[in-house]
């Protein structure tokens, strides 16, 4: 039933995957233990838990012992930017959870271009003798936008080697949120050059609630929430078996159909926008063409309002995104797509299309044909 | 084709109100009110859930939809008024002031130089040519709220529920697949919201503890937090411990005292004569004669002698009512015409 939904916001969250689900039921029943008791039930829990962050570990190229699992992306977030501080620089194309936390500190937000990139060189240009931590997501959550961060950690090393030669100790690093990512591109710690990475399995599959931050060995973190002292102190509270159960079988499947599937979502995206771009000649496409996830597609019919078209498309069974969530419900246009400076009349008219499991030929080619229909009736209703 | 504007909150009243228009021929568009609300620490703008509901019915029946914003004025006439009638000791109704002020002023105004020939609202009431008439649904029936409105305002404006009862409409906007068909019922003073009236009030003036006077024997039974917060006939909040419940019968607002009693039948709780200022008459004044008026919203209606006396009327009521406070609205019918009414002095 879930396969005949035309379900084109898979940015806002993924449904949970069969398998997924499946490894995870036993640790809501049979395997209920704690894993901090001694029995040796519980000591299997533990066991299972341990090999769990391993195999998330194994998948992104670290350690599981450099893992610290999290309630979701944004308390990972706030860990990593709550326990380096210092002068903090990001871009204005961020989530909000990563400018909601830079803004706690001595902070400079440098511009993304106007395809949704943000250059090393801005980056370099916005470091400071006194600037710890650097964050930049690996791909945008509305535009799909994928950033230069292997680019963007040389700046980061030059200016650490910089620091090294005049016995400057004030250490920098990079953060990177790679949850909008994680299903599609090499999320391989040493490959992308970062010293921090935030992953979120409602992003790929896996449950909602869940996640992590990554953090390489000379990186100190610094508890946010304390207690019994699990996860090395850094996280306290009894561990989330299920879900991070479920992380680890939702990252393996995502590591093995990662290719695949980016083909396969990046033909169907494609033909959708062929399709809705020779329909409607004023068509504007956001962000980068070159460096976008394959599921993405940002789209803008200027003149029309875009809520309309949403509850319009909703009717008819297709659920789609106009900017982030978040934006919508506060009646305010996304600060993405004013950091790309997108006219207004044209970033009133935007849909955010993301493609995923639920993608289908049919489903696509289905949704792309009531999307036409729609838009059609709008501009009649506007024209008459 | 006419073309009317309907406020529409987001509710099933006023979403049906435009689906009836749309079929009646009219060319219909939708406007959702902004109007004041209190920003509360860790709460999402509690309107935008009404205004998405409000929209997305104007999408479902294929009608244009605007955004009036009215937060200013909504703030001046409704808001600041309604506080400052609390801190003078009195019981305001700001519905009653948001109808006059905004509805039937600002919207009708700002509607009609859009290009609208009529608005239209959810209200349960009867507008026939200018005169104001009880809603069918006498259960219902919301002119109480409507008196201080012009009969001018009333030629422009339409009120298609004023047939209907609350079920009918319910099963008209299911039979309709409206979107807001199952929708709550709103409940209170909108700005105010879920917090209640009294924690709003205490952000606006301050707490100021006095004494709960038992008005027979004079003894103090204990202490409030500021008599600007009680209202005559108000039983519950007294926190007075076990016993007969208490009943505020007045309060003093320069001594900052507040006095009950146990006595149903104290003489303050019963009126039978009321003075009324800044009377307003939908249209032409009545005569000095019988009619029958309402004290509250929903209150039984009762007989009573209209005279006047200068500016002023005066209420002689054949029933005594119970607990009518200062501030709060007296509205005069005859038959099922709401004819004004004024503020109870």
């Amino acid at each position: 039933m879930i396969n005949e939904l035309l379900y084109l916001d898979h940015a806002a969250a993924t449904p949970l995957d069969a398998r997924v689900l499946k490894v995870m039921q036993p640790y809501y029943t049979d395997q209920f233990f704690n894993p901090s008791s001694p029995y040796v039930l519980a000591l299997t829990v533990r066991h299972d838990y341990e090999a769990a962050k391993q195999t998330i570990a194994q998948t992104i190229g670290a350690k599981g012992d450099e893992l610290v699992m999290t309630a979701g992306a944004t308390e990972s977030i706030n860990l990593a930017f709550n326990s380096i501080g210092g002068h903090v620089v990001t871009a204005n194309i961020e989530h909000h959870a990563v400018l909601a936390a830079a803004k706690r500190y001595d902070h400079t937000i440098i511009s993304s271009d106007e395809k949704g990139i943000v250059s090393a060189d801005a980056v370099r240009l916005a470091i400071r003798a006194d600037t710890r931590l650097v964050s930049i997501a690996l791909a945008n959550n509305e535009l799909g936008t994928i950033q230069p961060l292997r680019d963007i950690a040389t700046v980061i090393h030059d200016e650490r080697e910089k620091r090294r030669q005049v016995g400057d100790t004030t250490p920098i690093y990079l953060h990177s949120d790679a949850s909008q990512g994680a299903g599609q591109l090499d999320i391989h710690v040493s490959r992308l050059g970062v010293d921090l990475l935030t992953l979120n399995a409602g992003k790929v599959y896996g449950p909602k609630q869940v996640g992590l931050l990554w953090a390489s060995s000379h990186v100190v973190l610094n508890a946010q929430i304390v207690g019994g002292g699990q996860e090395r102190g850094l996280r306290s509270g009894t561990e989330n078996v299920a879900g991070v159960v479920g992380f680890a079988k939702a990252m393996e499947l995502a590591d093995v159909h990662r290719k695949y599937e980016s083909e396969r979502l990046r033909t169907l995206r494609d033909e959708l926008q062929q399709k809705l771009t020779t329909t409607f000649e004023d068509a504007v496409v956001s962000g980068s063409q070159k460096r976008r996830l394959p599921s993405h597609l940002h789209i803008s019919f200027p003149g029309l309002d875009a809520e309309r078209l949403i509850f319009a498309l909703e009717m008819r069974g297709v659920m789609v995104a106009t900017g982030s969530a978040c934006a919508a419900n506060k009646g305010t246009r996304s600060h993405v797509l004013t950091a790309i400076n997108l006219p207004p009349e044209v970033a009133d008219g935007s849909l955010r299309l993301t493609l995923g499991h639920l993608s289908t030929e049919e489903t696509i080619a289905k949704a792309g044909a009531i999307i036409i229909e729609e838009i059609v009736r709008e501009r009649e209703r506007l024209t008459k | 084709m006419t073309k009317v504007y309907v406020g529409m909150s987001g509710g099933v009243d006023s979403s049906l109100t435009a689906a009836l228009l749309k079929e009646q021929g009219y060319d219909v568009t939708g406007v959702y009110m902004k109007n004041w609300t209190k920003d509360l620490p860790g709460m999402k703008c509690p309107w935008a859930d009404d205004l998405a509901d409000a929209k997305r019915v104007a999408v479902q029946l294929g009608i244009d939809f605007k955004v009036f914003d009215f937060e200013n004025e909504y703030k001046h006439k409704v808001v600041d008024y309604m506080i400052d009638e609390y801190k003078a000791g009195r019981t305001p109704n700001p519905d009653i002031m948001c109808n006059q002020e905004v509805k039937f002023k600002i919207f009708l105004e700002t509607a009609l130089e859009d290009g609208a020939d009529l608005i239209a609202t959810g209200h349960y009431a009867r507008a026939e040519d200018g005169v104001l008439k009880m809603a069918t649904d006498t259960n219902k029936d919301q002119t109480y709220f409507l008196y201080r409105v012009t009969g001018a305002a009333l030629k422009k404006t339409l009120f298609p529920l004023g047939e209907y009862t609350k079920p009918t409409v319910r099963d008209m906007a299911k039979a309709r697949g409206l979107f807001t068909a199952g929708k709550k019922d709103s409940q209170g003073i909108c700005f105010v919201g879920k917090v209640g009236i009294r924690e709003f009030l205490s952000q606006y003036v301050e707490q100021v503890p006095g004494e709960i006077i038992d008005k027979k024997s004079g003894k103090t039974l204990g202490h409030h937090d500021g008599a600007i917060f009680y209202t005559l006939g108000q039983r519950h909040g007294l926190d007075l411990g076990g016993g007969l419940p208490y009943y505020v019968v007045g309060k003093d607002m320069g001594k900052n005292e507040v006095y009950v009693t146990t006595d149903l039948n104290d003489e303050t709780l019963w009126k039978d004569t009321v003075q009324l200022k800044a009377v307003h008459w939908i249209n032409d004044a009545p005569a000095a004669g019988v009619y029958t008026i309402r004290i509250r919203h929903r209150a039984t209606l009762t007989n009573a002698d209209l005279s006047f006396d200068e500016s002023r009327a005066k209420l002689t009521i054949h029933d005594q009512q119970r607990a009518i406070a200062s501030g709060q609205s007296v509205v005069i019918y005859r038959d099922d015409v709401c004819l004004g009414g004024g503020i109870v002095l």
